[in-house]
């Protein structure tokens, strides 16, 4: 939808602050109710989904325009949906997240992207990684050594897909390695898509470069259409999301799967056993792109229909996406599937889970606001007295490695997979 | 209108260039649309005026800084903790909007059981923060997204729990208060160097000036700090929260249980709520919570919202499924009530002493509200009271009508009559929400130990449909002609009418001399012009404090 088809949102929105904080039947503390990273760092009222819904109101009518502060303001939201969720506790008829990436999409159309936007763009275009630096024909080395089908050349059932970050990232690598051997080892019919394998592009929809992404999303889905998969599964909640809510918009038909579900599968019928203590207290970062936007896309075509003189509804029911049916069970099934693990959870959690700072491209364009997002982060995993963060997604992972708390405090950062490998 | 670059830089030199900005797009986020937000005012679909800047202080020495700044220069200002309604934002374009979310801090003093908190502390956070220490306070109506700072030094701060808790005048303490000269007091104990545990002394005693009854709405200066009254919470050291979003709901123990009240008239339920008044002890909260949603509506509603697959598209065939129809006719007159028991021979004694009011006036106990799933949610809703955003859940906007607050015997005795003038309304006209007539909500007393309630008809209208603007402000019209035929005085959303002009700028004082005037006491305006001369010598922070200028009572004599 383009942005002036929200302009009924933004002035159907209540302005009751919801959009700032977690649920407010969820507050434990002052310290961890905040729940947007943006408001909570920059302070203005712009910066929140009620500032955006009002900003786009004002830029529609004329009354401002894409000066330097309000473009930031637009850029630095991390498209993690917080406000997304909170707002339905209440509402049922507006979409915050939508409005904010069509509010990002109006500025890139305009011409307003961020100066540090189009490196990545611009390594999207030549090399499909949204990783600027690297190249193309370095995609594949983390599987070096990995005796794995190429998808391109023969049929299997699965595809495992590591998306960009484990693809490059020398200290992410490993995990896609191992998680890659896991599932042979399990005996699955699993293949990679080799030389065809790209950029997810979510990345660039979380930015507001619709057009690049579509290029990108069809791309990918011409590959994934050819090789004849039935499953697509990937250990990067970013390209979960994009696969599974974004590309199933395009038309996408497979199913698809985070590793975490896989391996939760793989656990429930047995065919996978955690044998090994691994004694270890945990707690557990819900990846926004995996949680609360992790709900499968239900296609809908309709239009609004009033009721009961003024209350808006939608002609035929309409999904809803509020986050209740994100992926939050599995990964804490599995870890509590491994002998020794013991489990400390976070005040925000599931649906309410505090961004890692790296959505919506901020880590790459807004270190300073992304690290600040995911030092919260750490305070909060610190506060649990955890002994390491167990997460299941590269960007959330990468921040989280990089992230000290309010004392200087780090934390050891682990992602799902490994402990599985220590456990088995 | 910009500010001069020499008092821009004066502005930005007390908070740092991160916390203030002229950014024309960011200004405009602080304009507040009165449709949108209830705002006991229109509804009216103009901004408020454009800041010619925005300042965020972190302390209250910046903040008194600033407000020197202001009369050196002549700039009106506003500081609003939330922005949820209309009286918090800025009145003239000469004018500059502080935004105080910078100053959150809650101290608790157990012992005392108070807290000083700042404005930004919203009612969820500090409950949070108080129940961590076994005490709880009173969230007023506005509900846990509000400041309770805001709520006790700027407004009439009822709700829920005031028949136990009491209300905002009855729960402040001392204040820290940057005067509109720029001058900071500190009232009561504080301002003696003896701590906050008093409002009244030793040291200044100025709840009068300060807020009055109903609340001076942040124009007599900024409160930085304000002590509150904390209460007995005999539960556990947070609500226990699970279920699926949207229907969270508390896991507590035994000694809390919430009940919805139903009555076979209006006469029965006036004897009841009388009975409560007169036993203050039993209630740990009473309210007309669902009948918001309207009286066709309410269960339907409280289905939807215990559902995470339902929808509002839902409604209809829920008003017509003859389960949730009988369900629904059952609480056609109802209160809920929160019974909070500190030791098990208390609550014992409560649940008693409810089946003994029931029983004296006929009414019963809603069989679908206790159904463990709905009354754990129910309790959930009440206890934080998140519902400040339910109240938007049906339309988007709303404005409360009529606002039958007083004895509950006159108020109940004209509940019919009301109730079929907003049906008449919602049959021949489409501009509200057609919910049943009656969508009466409110405290079952807005003063601590029982007393008057507080009510208002719940008025959902869609901010997005101009006419349906338009219209409900015909509606208030005629509720108003209503009230007034009844002598039942300001309709509620007319609150505010006479504070800030429907252009949405402040009124001048010519204006205001004409309408106060003809008021039944008007000198208590003028009374008032003197506060504001001795306070306010510059008028620099808009028309809400409704002042007469003394001259005009002469000339009247």
């Amino acid at each position: 939808m383009a942005l002036e088809d929200y302009r009924a949102m933004m002035e159907r929105c209540s302005n009751c602050s919801g959009c700032k904080w977690i649920p407010f039947d969820k507050i434990k503390s002052q310290r961890f109710s905040e729940n947007c990273p943006s408001i909570s760092y920059y302070n203005f009222n712009t910066h929140s989904a009620r500032g955006r819904f009002q900003l786009a109101q004002t830029l529609l009518d004329g009354d401002c325009e894409f000066s330097p502060d309000v473009v930031e303001a637009i850029h630095n939201c991390t498209a993690c949906g917080s406000c997304d969720s909170t707002c339905k506790i209440t509402r049922y008829n507006l979409e915050p997240l939508d409005h904010n990436l069509a509010l990002k999409a109006k500025a890139v159309e305009e011409g307003y992207a961020l100066p540090e936007q189009k490196p990545i763009m611009d390594s999207l275009q030549q090399e499909k990684t949204m990783l600027p630096g690297e190249l193309r024909s370095n995609r594949l080395h983390w599987a070096s050594g990995i005796d794995v089908k190429d998808l391109m050349k023969e049929k299997g059932e699965v595809a495992f897909y590591p998306g960009c970050k484990y693809s490059y990232n020398e200290k992410l690598k490993p995990v896609a390695a191992n998680a890659l051997k896991l599932l042979i080892n399990a005996g699955a019919d699993v293949g990679i898509f080799g030389s065809a394998d790209m950029c997810c592009a979510g990345r660039a929809l979380q930015m507001g470069f619709e057009n690049d992404y579509e290029q990108q999303a069809k791309a990918n889905m011409e590959v994934f259409t050819k090789s004849g998969v039935s499953v697509i599964v990937t250990p990067c909640s970013d390209c979960y999301h994009a696969f599974k809510r974004q590309y199933a918009k395009l038309g996408l038909d497979i199913k698809v799967m985070h590793l975490v579900e896989y391996l939760d599968e793989l656990i429930q019928d047995e065919k996978l056993v955690m044998k090994n203590r691994v004694p270890m207290t945990v707690t557990y970062h819900d990846p926004c792109h995996l949680g609360r936007l992790g709900e499968a896309y239900v296609p809908w075509e309709g239009k609004e229909k009033k009721i009961l003189n003024q209350v808006h509804t939608w002609e035929p029911r309409r999904p809803r996406y509020n986050g209740a049916d994100g992926i939050y069970d599995a990964p804490r099934r599995i870890l509590q599937s491994i002998p020794g693990v013991e489990l400390v959870e976070m005040e925000r959690i599931r649906e309410y889970t505090w961004c890692c700072g790296a959505g919506g491209g901020c880590s790459q364009t807004n270190p300073e606001f992304a690290s600040w997002t995911a030092n919260e982060r750490i305070t909060e995993a610190n506060a649990t007295g955890a002994e390491a963060m167990v997460t299941a997604c590269p960007w959330c992972e990468e921040s989280f490695m990089n992230a000290k708390d309010e004392d200087g405090n780090t934390i050891q950062v682990v992602h799902l997979i490994d402990l599985v490998l220590q456990a088995i | 209108m910009a500010l001069a670059r020499e008092i821009y830089r004066a502005f930005e030199s007390i908070v740092g260039s991160r916390n203030i900005s002229e950014d024309l797009g960011i200004r405009e986020t602080y304009r507040c649309i009165p449709a949108q937000s209830s705002a006991h005012f229109g509804p009216y679909d103009q901004k408020t005026p454009l800041p010619q800047a925005v300042i965020l202080p972190g302390s209250t020495e910046e903040v008194q800084q600033i407000v020197k700044l202001c009369n050196k220069y002549k700039i009106e200002f506003k500081a609003s903790s939330t922005f949820w309604a209309t009286m918090g934002y800025i009145g003239s374009d000469c004018a500059i909007q502080l935004d105080m979310r910078r100053m959150r801090e809650i101290e608790i003093d157990a012992k005392n059981m108070t807290a000083v908190v700042e404005p930004y502390a919203i009612g969820a956070t500090v409950q949070a923060e108080a129940m961590k220490r076994g005490l709880t306070l009173n969230i007023p109506g506005v509900g846990c997204s509000s400041s309770p700072l805001a709520s006790t030094a700027g407004w009439a701060g009822f709700g829920p729990t005031s028949i136990f808790m009491g209300c905002a005048t009855e729960n402040m303490l001392g204040a820290e208060w940057v005067l509109p000269s720029g001058e900071t007091l500190r009232t009561g104990s504080v301002g003696a160097g003896s701590g906050w545990f008093c409002g009244e002394g030793p040291g200044p005693s100025t709840r009068g000036i300060l807020r009055g009854v109903v609340g001076t709405t942040g124009t007599m200066g900024v409160c930085t700090k304000v002590a509150i009254r904390l209460h007995p919470w005999p539960g556990p050291d947070h609500i226990p929260s699970v279920g699926d979003a949207p229907a969270y709901r508390a896991v507590l123990p035994d000694n809390f249980k919430g009940y919805t009240l139903c009555f076979p008239d209006w006469g029965a339920y006036a004897n009841a709520v009388n009975l409560f008044h007169e036993n203050p002890d039993i209630l740990f909260l009473g309210h007309r919570q669902y009948n918001k949603f309207g009286r066709n509506l309410k269960v339907a509603m409280i289905k939807i919202l215990n559902d995470k697959n339902k929808q509002l598209c839902d409604l209809p065939a829920l008003m017509e499924d003859p389960v949730t129809k009988k369900q629904n006719e059952d609480m056609k007159i109802d209160v809920q009530v929160i019974l909070a028991g500190m030791s098990k021979r208390d609550m014992a004694f409560k649940e008693k002493a409810v089946d003994t009011i029931l029983e004296e006036t006929g009414g019963w106990k809603s069989e679908f509200m206790q159904e463990p799933d709905i009354a754990a949610w129910n309790l959930m809703y009440l206890l934080r009271l998140g519902h400040k955003n339910l109240n938007y859940t049906l339309c988007g906007a709303y404005e409360g009508t009529f606002g039958l607050t007083g004895n509950v015997f006159v108020s109940s005795s004209l509940m019919e009559e009301a109730s079929a003038l907003k049906r008449k309304w919602e049959l021949e006209s489409d501009c509200i929400a057609a919910v049943g007539g009656d969508s009466d909500m409110g405290s079952i007393s807005v003063m601590g130990g029982g007393g008057a309630t507080g009510w208002e008809f719940f008025t959902q209208f869609d901010a997005y449909d101009k006419e349906s603007i338009k219209n409900t402000k015909l509606f208030a019209d005629a509720t108003q002609e209503w009230m007034t035929s009844k002598g039942l005085g300001v309709d509620f959303c007319r609150w505010n009418e006479d504070a800030r002009r429907p252009d949405g700028y402040n009124y001048t004082q010519e204006q205001h001399d004409e309408m106060y005037i003809n008021l039944p006491q008007p000198h208590v305006t003028a009374y008032q012009y003197k506060v504001r001369e001795a306070f306010n010598p510059n008028k620099l922070t808009g028309s809400y404090y409704r002042t007469l200028t003394p001259e005009k009572l002469k000339e009247q004599d």
